[in-house]
């Protein structure tokens, strides 16, 4: 079930990551789209890593395999890509914006909460909690900017509404690979498969996101 | 023989070393770090010889988990220092990066050839040489274009620099994997290989492509 659950993942991402280097890899291109294409390549490599860790006979679930810093990587891309390119765009760091700063801080504080109810204080292994702490700082981090820049008002540029689409599948995506990260740590493969279909989907629906709105973006 | 790394190193490093004033300008720099490379793969040994005792010998685990990323973040620290102090330039940090892989894989092909003379061949050989060799170069150089940005776009620098090591300690952890598995391992040797090429072919479109603009 995990095998064909990172299959899944695994070519929807890689779809997702052909198509963005094609498209984004050339000179003067959008470093934003980038820095998507790049997170797809993470997603991609590290299932890549569960399989084959699969294939080979190994276990993923009893010991830290490297195909977790494919999720770190994805997700700090998609925190470089907000951080370190749009979000000086949008955000001054005016009081005007004050609001929309706090409300987004709501999705890291909800990662804490999921963290807390679902690795700390449950009868999970010490390395899922430690594995469950890492996950969450990330997915802190980049969940942040993904709320921040779906609630913003589209004041200067237009490049918030273009970029809304994308930045809802990443915070689905984040929940998501939380989830799954719980569902491993139990042994539950439905719960993963499940889990696995929702990244893969949102995984091959991002890139054709990016490209429609930077389209709309430079139009 | 207890210090044969140590007697491949003085034999491999000194006369390149010696060869370093004779060589021109241009490709000093490639040669200095294919010197830091080969100086790199022996720390490297003793830092893994360090964790497989710490983790009890467990020679898979190890070769597949932990040894790719203490080797990607050994070989990316003389390309931190470099970008920062020398120069951000993209394709002189490529470039460097690519050959501090390629001194680095030199340096392991060399001792892995000593030390197991009774099973080699030429397949192997081939092998290592176009897979393994490859991959280390691959593998530097996609954290060295990570740190090109260390001074135009710090905020991308740090994440993007970061993830690229983890997209390299991954790909390293899979080639190990699938070269150790007995099904798999032609898979592992092709790895490489299918990366360098699309990379090789879109460097020949780019340079075209500015030639014909020129």
């Amino acid at each position: 079930m995990y095998l064909i659950a990172n299959i899944i993942v695994c070519v929807c991402a890689l779809t997702g990551f052909i198509y963005g280097g094609i498209k984004f890899f050339r000179p003067r291109k959008a470093l934003y789209a980038q820095m998507i294409t790049l997170s797809l390549g993470c997603i991609t490599f590290g299932r890549l890593f569960y399989i084959v860790r699969l294939l080979t006979g190994g276990n993923i679930s009893d010991s830290f395999q490297l195909g977790f810093l494919g999720l770190i990587g994805s997700l700090m891309f998609f925190f470089s890509s907000n951080f370190g390119t749009v979000n000086s765009l949008l955000d001054d760091g005016s009081k005007a914006f004050g609001k929309y700063r706090l409300i987004a801080l709501a999705a890291p504080l909800a990662a804490v909460i999921m963290y807390v109810a679902l690795f700390l204080l449950s009868d999970v292994s010490l390395l899922w909690k430690i594995l469950g702490a890492v996950l969450t700082v990330f997915v802190m981090e980049a969940s942040y900017f993904n709320l921040k820049h779906l609630i913003f008002p589209d004041v200067d540029f237009g490049v918030v509404k273009c970029l809304r689409p994308y930045n809802l599948l990443a915070l689905v995506y984040s929940a998501a690979i939380f989830v799954e990260c719980c569902a491993l740590s139990r042994g539950n493969e439905l719960l993963t498969l499940i889990c696995c279909c929702v990244t893969g989907l949102t995984a091959a629906a991002m890139m054709p996101t990016i490209v429609r709105g930077i389209k709309k973006w430079k139009t | 023989m207890e210090n044969m790394i140590y007697i491949l190193y003085i034999c491999m490093f000194v006369p390149l070393l010696l060869s370093l004033p004779l060589i021109q300008k241009a490709s000093r720099g490639i040669m200095v770090f294919i010197l830091i490379g080969i100086s790199s793969a022996l720390f490297v040994s003793e830092v893994n010889g360090i964790m497989l005792k710490t983790l009890g010998y467990n020679t898979l685990y190890v070769t597949t988990t932990v040894t790719p990323a203490t080797e990607e973040i050994i070989k990316a620290l003389p390309i931190l220092v470099y970008a920062f102090i020398i120069t951000d330039n993209r394709d002189k940090l490529l470039a460097a990066s690519f050959a501090l892989g390629i001194g680095f894989a030199l340096f392991e092909n060399t001792y892995i050839l000593v030390t197991s003379v009774d099973n080699v061949s030429i397949a192997w050989a081939v092998v290592r040489g176009f897979s393994t060799a490859l991959m280390h170069g691959i593998c530097t150089a996609a954290v060295g274009y990570g740190m090109s940005f260390v001074k135009k776009k710090k905020k991308l620098f740090y994440c993007g620099t970061f993830s690229l090591l983890m997209l390299a300690i991954i790909y390293h952890g899979i080639f190990n994997m699938l070269v150790q598995s007995e099904e798999l391992k032609y898979f592992g040797f092709l790895l490489p290989m299918a990366t360098y090429i699309p990379l090789i072919i879109a460097l020949v479109f780019r340079v075209r492509n500015k030639k014909n603009k020129t």
